[in-house]
């Protein structure tokens, strides 16, 4: 009964840290992601033309989930009558639970809504290749950041457990 | 319930909750009420009037909401009463720039090219005129910036409007003459172009008309009213439609591609335009146009459209006005021997 109590507390705490370790490994493709998903929209606007809803539909159907769902969102919210801004900053609200991202990565994200679609398109592809530069800073440093987390969290998790048990025998 | 406008044309039966309903949603129920801000929109929404009435609604920074309807000027006040001008709902430069988003969906970029020319087109042709601030480069308008007004000009179907000047403005054997339209603005000449190339395009059985091919250059995307692809307005079945495309280029495209035996064009005024009109009759084809003037000597006065009238290109024209209310049919005048065909 003790063994596989143990066995048990051992493969939970595990399992929890290899939950993280998956977290912090999903974080660089997420950020490649919206980098793709940015370069997109900035195609859609600069050599387009294409108003916001449907270049978010498009992006929608070229790339996978979690990026999918928030600009699905967004389009809804746009057609709806939102603002771009205002629809851009509550996506990213409602969304934040569906991604692995980290608040500062978040803040760069949000950089996107700020005068979207408010200026012409030279504007629009200026602001959108700043922001893919500073997002793509962050993916470099994400690429390594993530390797150490996730074997840390690996082993972080089991040891845990092992740590625990002996701790209760 | 705040107090509501209602135009006296049409008497309100407060037992009758569908039609009070009918009334009430107006313009909702015409898709208008969601291109503007929240706060105009829910002036706009108490409103009770007859859409057949309603021909602008009016934004200008600082100065009043304004409805334009058939005879006369309503100012609104924030309860979307009509009330005395000083008295009404002062449009902010707030309620002018978030509608404009809506009215672009937030893709300010995506409608640089209709903001120079300053309208919008809305979905089923309603069009945008927008006034604002120039900016200029190289002599040439850039875009409008620190907009200061939005007209929404209520696009209206006419079906059969023109019918009884069709007899006027074919030969006998069913050939379109070269026609202009003139009028004053808001007199009913795009509406009565819309209804002429649908009934020569669909064909007139009780004239004995056949149905012929329209080839129409909406560069201001009124005529068809489309909004992405697909138009707001049926031209007709032998219609093809150029949308967006300059006037001068559009009808040489349209003829060397689709072989129209009429090419429609709306608003005339341009030194190119003329000399496209000019191009387009040595291929054979029947011009059917509009210009702004109200009547045959103002029309003179305007440089291309002269160059046009002395060189004999078109053999009828058509004059509107507001007298009895928009598309008044003033005359048609046979401009070959000078007659008046129809004349009031």
């Amino acid at each position: 009964m003790l063994m596989i109590g143990s066995l048990g507390l051992i493969i939970a705490c595990g399992g929890i840290g290899l939950w993280l370790a998956d977290r912090a490994r999903r974080r660089p493709g997420e950020l490649r992601a919206c980098l793709t998903a940015l370069s997109l929209l900035d195609t859609e606007i600069y050599w387009g033309s294409t108003p916001l809803p449907e270049a978010c539909a498009g992006i929608a159907a070229r790339i996978g989930v979690p990026w999918q769902g928030f600009f699905e969102e967004i389009q809804g919210r746009i057609e709806g009558g939102e603002g771009a801004w205002s629809a851009w900053k509550a996506t990213v609200a409602n969304q934040t639970g569906n991604f692995c991202l980290k608040p500062e990565d978040w803040l760069v994200v949000l950089d996107v809504g700020k005068g979207l679609g408010r200026s012409d398109r030279q504007e629009q592809h200026k602001q959108l290749e700043l922001v893919q530069k500073h997002l793509g800073q962050l993916r470099e440093q994400a690429a390594s950041w993530a390797e150490r987390q996730a074997k840390m969290w690996s082993y972080l998790g089991f040891l845990v457990g092992f740590a625990v048990v002996i701790f209760l025998i | 319930m705040p107090l509501h406008y209602v135009v006296p044309l049409k008497k309100k039966t407060a037992s009758d909750p569908a039609r009070e309903m009918n009334q009430r949603g107006s313009l909702a129920g015409r898709g208008l009420l969601k291109w503007f801000n929240d706060q105009v929109r829910e002036i706009l929404y108490q409103v009770e009037l007859h859409y057949a009435v309603l021909e602008e609604i009016r934004l200008r920074a600082n100065q009043p909401l304004l409805i334009r309807l058939t005879g006369r000027d309503v100012f609104l006040n924030a309860e979307g009463a009509e009330v005395e001008p000083s008295q009404a709902y002062r449009v902010t430069s707030e309620d002018l720039s978030e509608t404009l988003e809506r009215l672009t969906q937030s893709s300010i970029y995506a409608a640089e090219e209709e903001i120079r020319q300053g309208f919008l087109t809305l979905p089923g042709g309603h069009r945008v005129g927008i006034t604002g601030e120039a900016v200029l480069q190289q002599g040439r308008v850039q875009t409008l910036k620190h907009i200061t007004g939005l007209n929404f000009r209520v696009a209206k179907e006419a079906k059969g409007f023109g019918l009884n000047l069709l007899p006027f403005l074919v030969t006998s054997e069913g050939r379109l003459f070269h026609t202009l339209i003139i009028s004053m603005p808001r007199a009913g000449k795009t509406t009565l172009l819309r209804s002429l190339i649908r009934l020569l395009s669909d064909g007139v059985p009780e004239l004995n008309l056949q149905g012929q091919t329209v080839g129409v250059v909406d560069e201001r995307g009124e005529l068809a009213g489309m909004w992405q692809g697909v138009p707001g307005f049926n031209l007709g079945v032998r219609t093809d439609v150029l949308d967006g495309c300059p006037k001068a280029v559009g009808m040489s495209m349209l003829i060397r591609a689709m072989a129209p035996q009429i090419v429609a064009v709306d608003e005339l005024g341009q030194d190119e335009d003329a000399l496209a009109v000019t191009e387009a009759l040595r291929s054979g084809v029947s011009v059917l146009s509009t210009a702004h003037a109200s009547s045959l000597a103002e029309a003179r006065a305007r440089p291309s459209l002269e160059r046009l009238l002395t060189a004999g290109v078109f053999e009828r024209l058509v004059i509107l006005s507001r007298r009895e209310g928009p598309g008044t049919i003033e005359g048609v005048l046979d401009l070959t021997s000078g007659q008046s065909l129809l004349g009031r």
